[in-house]
């Protein structure tokens, strides 16, 4: 009923999950909705969040501009009566997608049953983001500037 | 004088919408764009519409990119008409750039800064010679430059975002100290720009402003317009994760992350050895530039124009590039496009009264321009 040292916390898992495509998520969490009763305590929405940031040269407050949100927030409960809540908001504009990861947040956070095929999609969701920074690193490593070579090259 | 309503056309219209698509669609031979393409292989073109209809939809953005045929107005005028239909559920607590995972940071103000510089993507460096071996290009040749790209990577530890080179100046007393956090900021989508408004509405406005709009003000004050003067302290490329309360237990969760540019300027320095200026310090002053996507030119326009309508907010503007009123109401695209555009649609009322009294006055001149014309 352990989750490995290194899994991400839970304020990650959205995030992991949203990073692998809708058709590998929707369908385990699907399944789980199956054998689980599952009640909306607020119905899955769409819509926008506006940006807010605050300026790093004066500190001022200001929106950069609007960002697509999906948020949902179910409760969870199993045959023997285990129970728990879920939720998920995402950067997206799929309220399905957000209510099957909040599905999915619900059955790992409180270890409900099915709870494993869940930690899986996190993990997988962890790997796509690894090679996602893996790609970033790589845009810096090859450009990152070495000045103490100027000068020291014949050709320069 | 105004408007008059008109019938008819309604054939002719719906003629221009067809021939717009089989314009888009050309021959029978030819492909339709695929978005995903669009998104990533017209990246920049994509990071200009979000930045410009100011919302972060990149999947959107290059529908409307595709759907208007490339043009930039247009499509960002798109995404402003669909933000308009969907509900705001939320506004973000203040997100942090400081956790921003780079793909590109450099500085003009130091050679060594913390963490070193990266150029990430960039076109600065390259030649503008046009690449002729991209007209026919081998698919299988494309698809192989990610991998060898990433293959040729060396493997270096390095961190996913760095701290701010504003930082170290901050730290050495250079910079004027940080302002307190204050109330909600202006929201340009729901209140009016009635003037003087605050530098909030300043920077949202300009956050999505017309690139070119922006430019053009800015390099007015680099041309002498002005007397900002910058130096990039920093400018950054790279994706800021949106950090928002959880529903279950409210701790901030990453929702996703945005790509955005961001720059940093130090301008010339206010206040005197005598302690007149800046709380009684002479420090540099600074701008700010951000907006959404890959748009350097942009950030560093609007990071120059943030420093010269400080200016002019204070000490009253000396060029149009320090007067907020100039500058906010002339930048955005979508109402300078839209102004533009309304004169093609039908003025008939009001060029027949222009007619009018032309003739009259004429007549009242004495000129016969009956006569006139037999004699040319």
């Amino acid at each position: 009923m352990n989750l490995p040292p290194d899994f991400p916390p839970r304020n990650r898992w959205g995030a992991l999950l949203a990073q692998l495509p809708a058709g590998q998520v929707r369908p385990p969490a699907a399944t789980l909705e199956l054998e689980l009763e599952v009640v909306d305590i607020t119905l899955p929405q769409s819509g926008l969040g506006l940006m807010q940031l605050h300026d790093s040269a004066l500190n001022d407050g200001f929106y950069l501009g609007e960002i697509p949100i999906a948020r949902a927030h179910v409760r969870v409960k199993s045959a023997d009566g285990q129970e728990g809540e879920g939720g998920a908001v995402l950067l997206d504009d799929r309220a399905r997608l957000a209510r099957a990861i909040a599905v999915l947040d619900a059955v790992l956070a409180a270890r409900l049953p099915g709870w494993e095929a869940a930690s899986t999609l996190v993990e997988q969701g962890m790997a796509a983001h690894e090679q996602l920074a893996q790609t970033r690193r790589a845009l810096l490593a090859r450009t990152h500037v070495d000045f103490s070579l100027l000068g020291q090259e014949e050709d320069e | 004088m105004g408007y008059v309503a008109i019938k008819g056309g309604k054939a002719a219209i719906e003629g221009a919408a067809a021939a717009t698509d089989m314009l888009r669609a050309g021959s029978e031979h030819a492909e339709p764009l695929v978005l995903d393409a669009i998104e990533g292989q017209l990246r920049l073109l994509v990071s200009r519409v979000v930045s410009e209809g100011g919302l972060y939809h990149p999947k959107l953005a290059a529908l409307a990119i595709k759907q208007f045929q490339g043009d930039t107005l247009e499509a960002a005028f798109a995404l402003r008409a669909y933000r308009s239909t969907k509900p705001r559920l939320l506004e973000t607590p203040p997100q942090n750039t400081a956790h921003m995972r780079v793909i590109r940071r450099i500085s003009s103000a130091f050679k060594d800064i913390p963490g070193g510089q990266m150029l990430g993507p960039t076109y600065d460096y390259a030649l503008r010679l046009l690449d002729l071996g991209l007209v026919d290009e081998n698919p299988e040749d494309f698809r192989a430059i990610a991998r060898r790209f990433l293959a040729d990577a060396p493997e270096t530890e390095l961190p996913d975002s760095f701290p701010k080179v504003l930082d170290a100046l901050r730290a050495e007393g250079l910079l004027p100290p940080l302002k307190p956090v204050a109330g909600a900021p202006f929201d340009i989508t729901r209140q009016p720009l009635i003037f003087p408004v605050p530098r909030a509405a300043a920077l949202a406005t300009m956050a999505r402003a017309e690139t070119g709009s922006l430019l053009a003000i800015a390099y007015s004050n680099m041309r002498g317009y002005g007397d900002v003067h910058p130096t990039i302290a920093e400018l950054r490329v790279g994706y800021v994760p949106v950090m928002l309360p959880h529903p279950v237990t409210g701790e901030p969760m990453e929702a996703g992350e945005v790509l955005m540019t961001e720059c940093e300027v130090v301008a010339m320095f206010e206040g005197d050895a005598e302690g007149k200026g800046c709380g009684g310090k002479p420090v540099f002053t600074l701008g700010y530039g951000a907006c959404f996507g890959h748009n350097e030119v942009k950030a560093i326009s609007m990071a120059i124009l943030d420093r010269a309508l400080q200016k002019g907010m204070k000490d009253g503007a000396a060029n149009p590039s320090e007067d907020p009123e100039f500058v906010l109401l002339h930048v955005d695209g979508v109402d300078s496009m839209g102004f533009a555009s309304h004169y093609k649609m039908p003025h008939y009322v009001t060029f027949q009264s222009d007619m009018d009294r032309l003739r009259t006055t004429q007549a009242k001149a004495g000129i016969d321009t009956v006569r006139q014309k037999d004699t040319a």
